[in-house]
């Protein structure tokens, strides 16, 4: 061992001052052009297989200088999505655009975190794109995401809450698919004739099922028995859009600026009346023990034949295709009828943070995404239908073809057909409306409160709740 | 006395402090040294200061206040306070929280010395090392991973443990839906999981024990559970008190198991006060009433700490 070959710490500390000196060297030229870069933060579910990615590689190919950088923030429904996305307001940190669905796009507006869009919208040069976007768009989705007048996102997507089949075990029960005009009766023939249990009286087969949230749930049953949590009134104002861009649609007739919901009518007889039909299902062993939660779980379930009937939209369509069922294993049908078949739908898309640094290029990736380029590449709805488009011309039978259901044509006609149709209620303070909604719902559903005494208390804290809140709606 | 010196050289300013502290007297190098020793405690105390002290002083101011971020904070003084104490579901997460706290400590305890008495009498050091690795797994899952396939399990219709129960031809259990059962299953799943810690902490106390002291209560003829219940289990005093502190200062904010599982329900029979916590400063925007939460759960663990280090105090054997 030679001393020549020894490294001294001077020398150990000399590579390092060179070796540093190289890093920070070689880091100038990237921080130069960096100082020109611009960089939006979008708010996405995940980092694997991220939905979003399309988007923002088209608008990084149109403008290099634009750098999308990825917020991932997960969660069990929309409202906890939600509230992770305050908790990041809360600590200092700021999104550029973040992705609300009916539930939360009230919440992010009435707090001021989400920036109208009309002003973008009607000064945009290329209004074509917006004639032919709403052209191709439902009102009543356009309306969903609007508050007070404004719109705060545009729709990409949306959900109403249809009725999905297990063909197999409807056939292997002497049952087929119903009509459109079906009622409440014929849902409980097939929900009770599908059933089957062992010998114990245990249920081995279900013939309905559902999870505890605000959308799906038993919040079909509420709308089409005639009742709703809160009183559904619309809001003035909204004519830009609908004399400019909707005019002439029918369907856009009597639409204001948005929904106000104000007054809780949680224990209106139609609505214990609803809740006593589910309890009543789940009583006689119809239905299984009610679980918080998207549904995710009762897709396996559905897909391994162990249901017949659940709440869903064309957000199942892709995703029974992935969980292994057949094109055929399964169709849709609209919500049967009681004393009326109003449906119910949520619809989604992205809003503009107030606090974005960089306002118009966070605008552009929000109007790449609604735009024919965003929808064609988006993971959403390619290959599969993961999520219903808002887009009335993405939504067609060609987009089921390779999946299923053959009544696709119910998700676009829950609204094209259906004037009735509205979103589920998602007031301000929808956060924690929902909580006490799903914590009453338990109750009932657990047997520890009757449907009677369960809403009594639902209807007794939504008042309270309403009554803390400021005023978000206007007096008219 | 050292203010004395300082003062007796009449050095003022940062040359008196240099001077007083780099006197060439035995004085003098125990400054040093007594600098340096709080020169390596900094960063700690920094850290304490700025991620622990900080948050909790903050989290105080905070709940007197009325507070959604989006508006400037309102002072309220102690009307938070004022309106947890008739808050019902605040009740009834503390409730439910209690019961958790007794059935998962007493659980993760018992099972975790009962484990640990049986693996430390295994001779074979392989299948020693095997028990404990495999006991302790569970605890490097994270809550959010193993509420979610507990949640398949302990699935009433779909799930696997009813279906065996079925074909020894018990009936179904609703073990996360029936709302006397829900917190009872939140706490097997719960000491499931943290089991491998409490049997680690008794595993290493019972190799330690004094052999001398185990020599002579054989001599007494003391055997069996006589040993165990005299002998064995007031040596491992040290150990059990660290785990019950320790097991109750976490049950007293589970969080994970339930949330996920059930989100507080059926009903209210699974909701916590830490998610009640959560509910309040995230889901309903406001933080004042959330941070008075906090502070409500912050005492609490403060007292049953203290509480059970007193009632420990004279039964705690450290050899």
């Amino acid at each position: 061992m030679s001393a020549e070959k020894k490294m001294s710490r001077r020398d150990l500390l000399k590579m390092a001052a060179a070796g540093g000196t190289g890093l920070v060297m070689s880091g100038l030229p990237v921080r130069v052009i960096a100082q020109d870069m611009v960089t939006i933060k979008v708010q996405t579910a995940g980092l694997d297989d991220n939905t979003l990615q399309p988007v923002a590689d088209i608008q990084m190919a149109r403008n290099p200088n634009v750098n999308v950088e990825w917020v991932v923030l997960t969660g069990i429904d929309h409202e906890e999505v939600a509230a992770k996305i305050l908790a990041l307001v809360a600590a200092g940190e700021s999104i550029d655009v973040g992705y609300a669905a009916t539930e939360a796009c009230q919440l992010f507006a009435g707090q001021g975190l989400a920036a109208p869009l009309d002003d973008r919208i009607t000064s945009d040069p290329d209004q074509d794109f917006w004639t032919d976007f709403f052209s191709d768009v439902h009102p009543s989705l356009t309306e969903a995401m609007m508050y007070e007048g404004s719109l705060y996102e545009p729709p990409r997507d949306f959900n109403a809450a249809n009725m999905y089949f297990n063909t197999n075990v409807l056939a292997e029960n002497g049952f087929e698919v119903p009509g459109e005009e079906w009622t409440k009766d014929d849902f409980l023939e097939i929900a009770r004739g599908t059933t089957k249990k062992d010998d114990s009286g245990n249920t081995e087969v279900f013939g309905y099922a559902w999870t505890n949230r605000l959308w799906g749930s038993w919040m079909p049953w509420i709308f089409v028995a005639g009742g709703n949590l809160y009183t559904e009134e619309r809001a003035p104002g909204g004519s830009w859009v609908w004399d400019g861009y909707y005019e002439g649609d029918m369907a856009a007739d009597g639409r204001g600026g948005g929904f106000r919901w104000r007054e809780p009518v949680a224990n209106s007889a139609e609505v214990v009346e609803a809740l006593q039909l589910v309890v009543d299902l789940w009583q006689e062993g119809v239905t299984p023990d009610i679980a918080m939660g998207t549904g995710q779980t009762l897709t396996g379930f559905y897909s391994t034949g162990l249901l017949c009937m659940t709440p869903a939209g064309g957000f199942w369509a892709g995703r029974l295709g992935n969980e292994g069922m057949a094109k055929g294993d399964f169709d849709v049908q609209y919500w049967p009828n009681w004393r009326n078949q109003k449906h119910q739908f949520g619809t989604g898309g992205h809003w503009l943070s107030t606090t974005s640094t960089a306002p118009d290029e966070a605008w552009d990736f929000m109007k790449i995404e609604v735009s024919h380029e965003g929808f064609q590449s988006s993971i959403f709805f390619n290959p599969v239908i993961i999520t219903t488009p808002s887009r009335r011309s993405y939504s067609q039978a060609d987009a089921f073809e390779s999946t299923g259901p053959a009544n696709s044509d119910v998700f676009y006609g829950t609204l094209d057909d259906h004037p009735s149709t509205s979103p589920i209620p998602a007031p301000p303070w929808s956060n924690p409306m929902t909580t006490i909604f799903t914590t009453y719902t338990g109750f009932a559903m657990s047997g520890e409160m009757g449907p009677q005494q369960a809403l009594d208390e639902m209807q007794a804290e939504l008042e309270s709740l309403t009554n803390r809140q400021p005023q978000y709606y206007g007096d008219d | 006395m050292s203010g004395k010196s300082l003062s007796s050289n009449n050095i003022g300013g940062i040359g008196g402090l240099y001077h007083w502290l780099f006197q060439d007297t035995m004085e003098g190098l125990r400054r040093r040294r007594a600098l340096l020793g709080y020169l390596f405690l900094l960063p700690t105390l920094l850290g304490i200061f700025i991620f622990t002290a900080g948050p909790i002083f903050v989290s105080f101011g905070l709940s007197l206040y009325r507070w959604n971020i989006f508006k400037p904070p309102d002072f309220i003084a102690l009307d938070n306070f004022e309106r947890l104490l008739a808050d019902r579901r605040v009740i009834v997460g503390l409730g439910n929280t209690l019961k958790f706290t007794v059935l998962a400590v007493a659980s993760q305890v018992s099972l975790g010395l009962i484990l640990a008495l049986a693996v430390h009498r295994i001779n074979r050091i392989w299948l020693r090392y095997y028990f404990r690795t495999a006991y302790f797994l569970p605890l490097l899952m994270s809550g959010a991973s193993v509420a979610v396939f507990m949640g398949y399990i302990f699935h009433k219709e779909f799930g696997p443990l009813n279906y065996y129960l079925t074909l020894l031809g018990l009936p179904q259990i609703p073990w996360l839906t029936n709302s006397d059962l829900v917190m009872i299953s939140i706490a097997i799943i719960s000491a499931w999981r943290n089991l491998g810690f409490t049997f680690l902490i008794f595993l290493g106390g019972l190799a330690n024990l004094s052999q001398e002291v185990l020599d002579a209560a054989d001599v007494d003829g003391a055997q069996g559970l006589r040993r165990l219940w005299s002998v064995v289990i007031p040596l491992l005093s040290p150990q059990i008190l660290f785990a019950t502190v320790t097991g109750v200062i976490g049950a007293l904010q589970v969080f994970d198991e339930p949330y996920i599982m059930t989100r507080g329900g059926p009903g209210n029979a699974s909701r916590t006060l830490v998610m009640v916590m959560y509910e309040h400063a995230f889901k309903d925007i406001e933080f004042g009433y959330g941070s008075a939460i906090a502070i409500v759960v912050f005492l609490m663990i403060l007292a049953m700490s203290a509480v059970q280090m007193w009632l420990w105090r004279n039964r705690v054997f450290y050899q």
